[in-house]
């Protein structure tokens, strides 16, 4: 079983070197990405000091390392999702010997490993030769960063399980999807540090299980904050990923159901 | 009406190494193979000629209609078709052509058929009197009255298909391009568009080109064959003549009242150059080339010399000439 | 001339065509709404809750940079009503659509638009100028009666640079013979005319008016409106970048066609 995840790891892997275009092409939109809301956030700072908890070369990691990780987190399960379930594919894979959810968890990790090395490394390294940037002093600092990302990871992974989910008991439902990405750019904290938000927003997004995948791991990043409340942030992130399970685990249930009584 | 001069087609083809590392390499310098999909094809057509170009799966045949149909720029060599360069004056020269890809739909999905003529004579800027009659004329021939306002994705393949070719002569083209036509569908309809077609050359002396796998597809319809092979042309000519080429000739059985051996039959046949094979005791056959003296000399001899109480008669057909020059690639070297 | 007669009185015939679809399929049409409503109210967010921490950005003031972004969304609108093929690769070059394509006798690139216009982009129309409408009031902003002109060609021309530029990447699709995320390019790229460009280093501020020259789309027409009399030459020229830029990329668009390769054999 484990060798059969590793294979569609590494298939995932191999498909995305495969296309030559979207690489460069991502490269090109990250470096752009990132450079502009450098120079943003440099028009925004003025000459302050400080703004939202965060010094103005905090924020530059900030912004930097936020895009790197997002290089990582991101994928389109829901939409493939959608997909198999629109063209009827979703029955077949059913009745394969593997759980479906993993196999699709399994080819995201594949695609996010893929950028995270290829994307994200050379960028940061690029990048850290333009702009001051400050990494991790120290190992444990690194090592806090990658746990935190691998829990992001997994959380911005299982909301997109769930938005795909809920093609089984919508039909359509791309705009939404669509919605989604944007919502969550915004609120995970990716275009904004969630300590620029007014208090109440603030108090709100607690409740929201968005600022785990993005906010949580660039703040540990950035040094901001010390080791004893990196790890808090961790723990809030694993347990959102016990959270996120229910509704996965309920919906997949009720999915299978409704395969099996309308036959697809 | 067509002229097609040492025309060329290259196509560059990645070649991905294997691995991971390989496609690692891939991302940074890839390496290339050239292929020669349409290799030095020269022909002409006269107006209201209607042919079929055929050959295997990536002979060369689809390259070489979407060139004459102008999707795709040749590399090398020239097309004259209706005094249109095709790939040069795209929106002239199509005005003047109907294309049918049997794979591919040209009909709006979710609507009727009769929305989409409706929205391909705005197009073709269709007179709005004669297009009209010229639609109803096509509506009623290819019998598609009775699902015309139905939604595209409910119709049947068969149905599809003849709606496709109506689509198609929404504006009277000229000239008509058929890749795959039949691919998929019953005998029944099959023989519908054919005789459609056959009318049409008949009536408005249309000029009718096909590609296709289906060799009852060129008996029905054409009279010339051109047959392509690893993106050259190795026939151009009659049904006919392509028969006598590639043709295993005509083959006589001859059920004999006594017991007849080879060697004896060889001997009453004398040097004549035939194929003699016992099939039994009593059964003989002889294979003779496709040729006007050959067959009456070897039967009257054969009548005259044996008592013989049974003749069968029978000639290759198409389909086995074509499996002759697929099979048989030294021979195409040798005809090219 | 007359090609382009001809292409406007097809366009009508199309637009019924797409709605008769429409209502035939009764896709999502609430969703689709909802999520082009969200992702650009996404952006008037981000401007609200950085001026909660500061006055100015660079010399700008909130209303100023609220009204920039209202004006980007009507062209940007426009934009994606016309050319809404995100999905060119996909389904022209892989699927070989483009084979049907090219047998008619209307322009290629013009039937692509036609095939994928998405009237209902309009909304975006609407909900920049509301966007404007709010700003313009807090600035006390007083307009002529002829600017309601220059706002239709301002418009009209920052759609069409971006049409240029997305067509020419779009063209990307004819010489690669593997999928292209060309989608994702123009997701991410849009947005970046929408800042006053002196925010930004010289090397940005010379790629976003002379290479991808999206300071024309946002903040150099919209500087007009605000009466900010140092980019009016800007401002001026937007028509000028829109009639070049549109056809460099019409340029490599037609360069392409000739690169096309089919699909399959």
């Amino acid at each position: 079983m484990r060798k059969l995840y590793m294979e569609l790891i590494r298939m995932r892997f191999l498909t995305m070197l495969a296309y030559r275009v979207n690489y460069y092409s991502g490269i090109i939109i990250y470096a752009i990405n990132i450079g502009a809301y450098y120079f943003l956030w440099g028009a925004i700072y003025g000459g302050q000091q400080q703004l939202g908890g965060l010094t103005v070369e905090q924020m530059t990691s900030y912004v930097a390392i936020a895009w790197m990780s997002r290089a990582f987190y991101f994928n389109n399960i829901d939409t493939e999702i959608a997909q198999d379930v629109r063209e009827g594919k979703v029955a077949i894979e059913m009745i394969r010997p593997y759980n479906y959810l993993s196999v699709k968890t399994a080819q995201a990790f594949g695609e996010g490993i893929f950028r995270f090395l290829f994307f994200a490394g050379p960028g940061i390294f690029l990048i850290s030769l333009i702009i001051p940037f400050s990494f991790p002093a120290t190992a444990s600092g690194w090592g806090l960063y990658l746990i935190s990302l691998m829990c992001a990871f997994l959380i911005n992974t299982q909301i997109n399980l769930v938005t795909g989910l809920l093609t089984f008991f919508l039909f359509r439902n791309d705009g939404m999807m669509r919605a989604k990405r944007v919502v969550v750019d915004l609120l995970s904290g990716l275009v904004l540090p969630i300590s620029f938000f007014p208090g109440w927003a603030q108090t709100v997004m607690g409740y929201l299980p968005f600022q785990a995948v993005n906010y949580y791991p660039s703040l540990i990043f950035t040094g901001a904050i010390t080791t004893q409340r990196s790890w808090e942030l961790i723990g809030f992130q694993v347990i959102w990923m016990f959270v996120i399970l229910v509704p996965i685990l309920v919906m997949w249930r009720l999915a299978r159901n409704k395969l099996v009584v309308q036959g697809g | 009406m067509i002229q097609v001069n040492h025309l060329q087609k290259d196509f560059r083809i990645h070649q991905s190494r294997p691995g991971l590392g390989g496609a690692f390499r891939d991302l940074f310098s890839r390496e290339y193979k050239t292929v020669k999909a349409v290799d030095d094809l020269s022909f002409t057509v006269e107006e209201g000629e209607m042919f079929a170009l055929i050959g295997e799966n990536g002979a060369g045949k689809s390259t070489t209609i979407k060139m004459l149909t102008g999707i795709l720029t040749p590399s090398d060599g020239e097309i004259v078709i209706n005094g249109y360069v095709p790939f040069k004056q795209r929106e002239d020269y199509v005005r003047s052509i109907g294309v049918v890809f049997g794979q591919r739909s040209q009909l709006w999905w979710d609507l009727s058929p009769l929305e989409s003529f409706r929205l391909l004579k705005s197009v073709y800027k269709v007179d709005e009197i004669e297009g009209e009659k010229w639609l109803e004329r096509l509506i009623e021939e290819l019998e598609i009255t009775p699902f015309v306002s139905q939604p595209v994705r409910k119709l049947s393949l068969g149905q599809r298909m003849r709606c496709e070719v109506a689509a198609s002569l929404i504006h009277k083209p000229r000239l008509l391009f058929l890749d795959e036509p039949t691919v998929g569908l019953d005998v029944l309809v099959k023989q519908k568009i054919r005789e459609f077609l056959r009318n049409l050359n008949e009536t408005e002396n249309m000029t009718i080109l096909l590609t296709t796998h289906d060799v009852s597809d060129i008996e029905a319809l054409c009279k010339r064959v051109l047959v392509m092979d690893k993106g050259k042309l190795i026939f151009d000519g009659l049904l006919n003549d392509l028969k006598e080429k590639w043709g295993n000739g005509t083959e006589v059985s001859f059920q004999m009242k006594k017991r007849t051996s080879a060697a004896v039959l060889r001997q009453a046949l004398g040097e004549m150059p035939c194929k003699i094979e016992q099939i039994n005791d009593f059964t003989l056959s002889v294979k003779v080339a496709r040729s006007q003296e050959m067959l009456p000399f070897v039967l009257s001899t054969v009548m005259s010399s044996f008592e013989v109480s049974d003749v069968k008669i029978e000639e290759t057909s198409t389909e086995d000439i074509v499996r002759n020059i697929y099979s048989s690639d030294q021979e195409v070297a040798s005809h090219a | 001339m007359q090609n382009m007669r001809h292409i406007f009185s097809i366009f009508a015939d199309y637009l019924s065509q797409y709605f008769k679809t429409r209502l035939a399929y009764r896709t999502d049409f609430i969703g689709d709404f909802v999520s082009n409503l969200v992702s650009e109210l996404i952006n008037l967010i981000f401007i609200i809750v950085v001026f909660t921490h500061v006055p100015l950005m660079g010399d700008w003031t909130r209303d100023e940079i609220i009204f920039i972004y209202g004006f980007f969304l009507v062209p940007y609108a426009l934009f994606s009503m016309f050319f809404g093929f995100w999905d060119f690769n996909e389904r022209y070059i892989i699927r070989g659509e483009m084979d049907r394509i090219l047998t008619r006798p209307i322009h290629n690139l013009a039937q692509v638009c036609l095939e994928s216009i998405a009237p209902d982009r309009i909304f975006g129309v609407i909900t920049g100028i509301i966007i404007m409408g709010y700003a313009a009031i807090q600035l006390d902003l007083s307009f002529y009666w002829y600017d309601v002109f220059i706002f239709i060609g301002l418009s009209i021309s920052g759609a069409l640079i971006y049409g240029g530029v997305y067509t020419a990447i779009a063209a990307v699709s004819f010489f690669s013979d593997s999928r292209t995320g060309i989608a994702p390019m123009i997701y991410n790229i849009q947005q970046y005319g929408r800042y006053p460009v002196d925010v930004y280093n010289k090397a940005i501020r010379f790629v976003l008016t002379y290479v991808l020259p999206f300071a024309f789309v946002g903040v150099y027409p919209a500087a007009y409106f605000l009466r900010k009399e140092v980019w009016y030459t800007y401002a001026a020229m937007t028509p000028v970048v829109a009639v070049i830029f549109f056809g460099i990329g019409l340029i490599v668009w037609n360069w392409g066609v000739t690169k096309y390769r089919g699909a399959g054999s």
